[in-house]
């Protein structure tokens, strides 16, 4: 039963983003190429927030999250390259070197909390850069980076299509495997919030040392959330390099994504599902309209949402409604009690 | 390898370690004193290098008269940042002052974005710029050494102030306790406006230097936080006088990687960020 209420609307909403491109062709004709590209910006913003979270619950404010979403790039990129396998085994492939990566850094970086695990994985991000920057190009491409085959290329059918609709084939082609990526992110979410794990986590952030005391293994369970939270990442780093087509250290491992990471799930609502997904779809709204009105810096309305959430919202969108509503809740129940009295 | 050469890597990295210094020193009166960890800290350094740049190009005022200009208005950005945001999250959990502080960091970076553009600014056309000293086959430029010299002295002149001034012993009794301090008559809260204003101007003097002595863009900010984060770190947090010798030891580093390894220029952040990272995972080994 408990199950069925959560999968009800996860199917809902896979059917929705299914049927999401054919709409939106429908309703705006040409513009819906670009709607389409809009729209899978947000979805991306979606799974970096929510396999973010992942890890915050274990209490580990991670700023590598850009470390495994280049990794993913890269291994994607250097696959399409030097193998010659179909091109879309990159993709799990990209996910699975983050898996390893992050397994690695957690390991090393297990003992270090708050303020020196954000530095040392910040840090680390950016010893990354350099190396993907230092190998040899022609395996690399060095500073410039690498181009990247795209994953979709639609056939023109002069009998049956109109120009445009090649834009919207390859766009629909990749929302649609944004759109899996982020059912994929959600399920391992819902999964961490609904199993046990729900308390290791929570318990490992409240205080390790009871957690420990209590039978939980700190350092096997921040292990998981590590990969848990990796492997969404990577993968959508993955898709990301097919869909702009280059790879390059500046960009793929970018502090812009772990930035993004971050300030969308504390701006919807911090270890929840549903508060990474709606904040995601808010700020890629406003992101959009910062894009169009500033050339540089529109990372700065993410600065300003971090602020005021921290000083107006520390529960987020998602925490402050819930609680909000509980309170409504259970105001009427005494209320409704003093009334029979 | 021509022994010179080795001599050159070290004479630049000793006057590359008093700015350092400067900066640091900065970050760690806030730690020390707010016991905030602030990674807005090297924003300021930046923007004391633009405002720098600005009145020079602008106003035609010579970077030396610019410190005048630069210094009281990083104080002021720094007092109006404590009161507005700051102040509201002291005895909010560390990770929510540490996420907050990096909502200011990317506010001001891309607030000078949107001001300065991307593209690395100079400040061409000071004849002082190009001046140096030979000795021995080493040469020095006149402006790392002033530099050097003035980052020195007021890294000393902040010590003395910690202990000698009246408002120094004020801000070491509040970082020591913060209650006792507020008991025996403290007005906390200014003591830490102060603190965190002061820290704020240190970094935008440091600005002023790396206007003149190099030419900056708007993203330099957040590698000056992590390299100051790091000396910091290495001298022990909140440590103002270790802060000294971790500058010596990273600059020297940076500065010999940069020399004797080949491609070295790029390659000295990286291996200025292992060395980050290694010395925190180090230290989390051994003190567990």
């Amino acid at each position: 039963m408990k199950l069925l209420r959560d999968l009800l609307p996860i199917a809902a909403f896979a059917l929705f983003l299914w049927f999401l491109p054919d709409l939106l062709r429908a309703f705006a004709g040409r513009a819906s190429v670009s709607y389409l590209s809009l729209v899978t910006n947000g979805v991306g913003l979606a799974i970096l927030a929510l396999s973010w979270d992942i890890l915050a619950r274990t209490g580990q404010l991670s700023l590598a999250h850009a470390a495994f979403y280049g990794t993913g790039a890269y291994v994607t990129a250097i696959m399409a390259r030097h193998l010659d396998l179909p091109l879309w085994i990159g993709i799990p492939a990209g996910g699975l070197v983050a898996v390893i990566l992050a397994l690695g850094v957690g390991a090393v970086t297990l003992r270090l909390r708050g303020i020196y695990f954000a530095i040392a994985t910040l840090a680390f991000t950016e010893v990354l850069k350099s190396v993907f920057r230092h190998l040899p190009t022609p395996f690399a491409g060095g500073a410039a980076g690498i181009n990247v085959e795209p994953l979709f290329r639609p056939v023109f059918d002069a009998a049956t299509m109109e120009r445009w609709e090649i834009a919207f084939f390859r766009n629909e082609g990749y929302f649609l495997l944004y759109a899996l990526l982020l059912i994929i992110t959600i399920l391992l979410s819902l999964m961490t919030r609904r199993s046990r794990l729900r308390q290791a986590f929570t318990a490992i952030r409240t205080n390790e040392e009871v957690a420990a005391i209590m039978g939980v293994h700190p350092a096997r369970m921040k292990l998981l959330a590590f990969a848990l939270s990796s492997f969404a990442v990577g993968m959508l780093g993955a898709v990301h390099a097919h869909r702009v087509g280059s790879v390059v250290p500046e960009g793929s491992f970018s502090v812009e994504t772990t930035v993004l990471a971050l300030v969308t799930p504390i701006f919807g609502g911090l270890y929840t599902t549903l508060g990474p997904i709606v904040g995601a779809g808010m700020l890629a709204g406003i992101e959009e309209t910062l894009k169009r009105n500033l050339a540089d810096g529109y990372l700065i309305g993410y600065g300003v949402v971090l602020i005021l959430s921290i000083l107006f919202l520390p529960k987020g969108l998602v925490g402050t409604t819930r609680a909000w509503w509980s309170r409504r809740q259970s105001k009427s129940m005494d209320t409704a009690e003093e009334g029979s009295a | 390898m021509d022994p010179s050469l080795i001599l050159q890597a070290i004479v630049s990295g000793v006057l590359a370690s008093g700015l350092y210094a400067l900066v640091s020193v900065g970050l760690a009166l806030a730690i020390g004193v707010i016991g905030i960890v602030n990674f807005a800290h090297g924003e300021f350094f930046m923007i004391g290098a633009f405002l720098t740049y600005t009145l020079f190009v602008v106003f035609g005022i010579d970077p030396v008269l610019a410190v005048l200009f630069v210094a009281p208005a990083l104080f002021l950005l720094g007092a109006v940042l404590y009161r507005s945001t700051i102040q509201h999250v002291l005895s909010a959990p560390e990770l929510n002052q540490m996420l907050l502080t990096f909502g200011i960091g990317i506010v001001l970076q891309n607030l000078a974005l949107l001001i300065w553009g991307g593209d690395p600014v100079s400040i061409a056309g000071i004849e002082y710029r190009s001046v140096g000293y030979r000795f021995a086959g080493i040469s020095v430029g006149l402006v790392s050494l002033v530099s050097f010299a003035v980052s020195l002295a007021l890294v000393i002149g902040l010590n003395l102030a910690l202990t000698r001034t009246r408002l120094g012993r004020a801000m070491r009794a509040v970082a020591q306790n913060r209650t006792g301090a507020a008991l025996v008559g403290l007005e906390v809260n200014r003591v830490y406006l102060v603190a965190f204003a002061l820290s704020a101007l240190l970094a935008g003097i440091g600005g002023v230097m790396i206007a003149v002595i190099q030419s900056p863009t708007p993203t330099i900010g957040l590698a000056f936080t992590l390299k100051a984060f790091s000396i910091t770190v290495l001298a022990g947090l909140g440590n103002i006088r270790g802060i000294l010798a971790a500058s010596l030891v990273v600059a020297l580093s940076e500065s010999l990687v940069a020399t004797l390894v080949p491609n070295g220029g790029t390659l000295s952040n990286a291996v200025f960020f292992a060395i980050i990272f290694l010395a925190l995972v180090w230290r989390s080994r051994r003190t567990v």
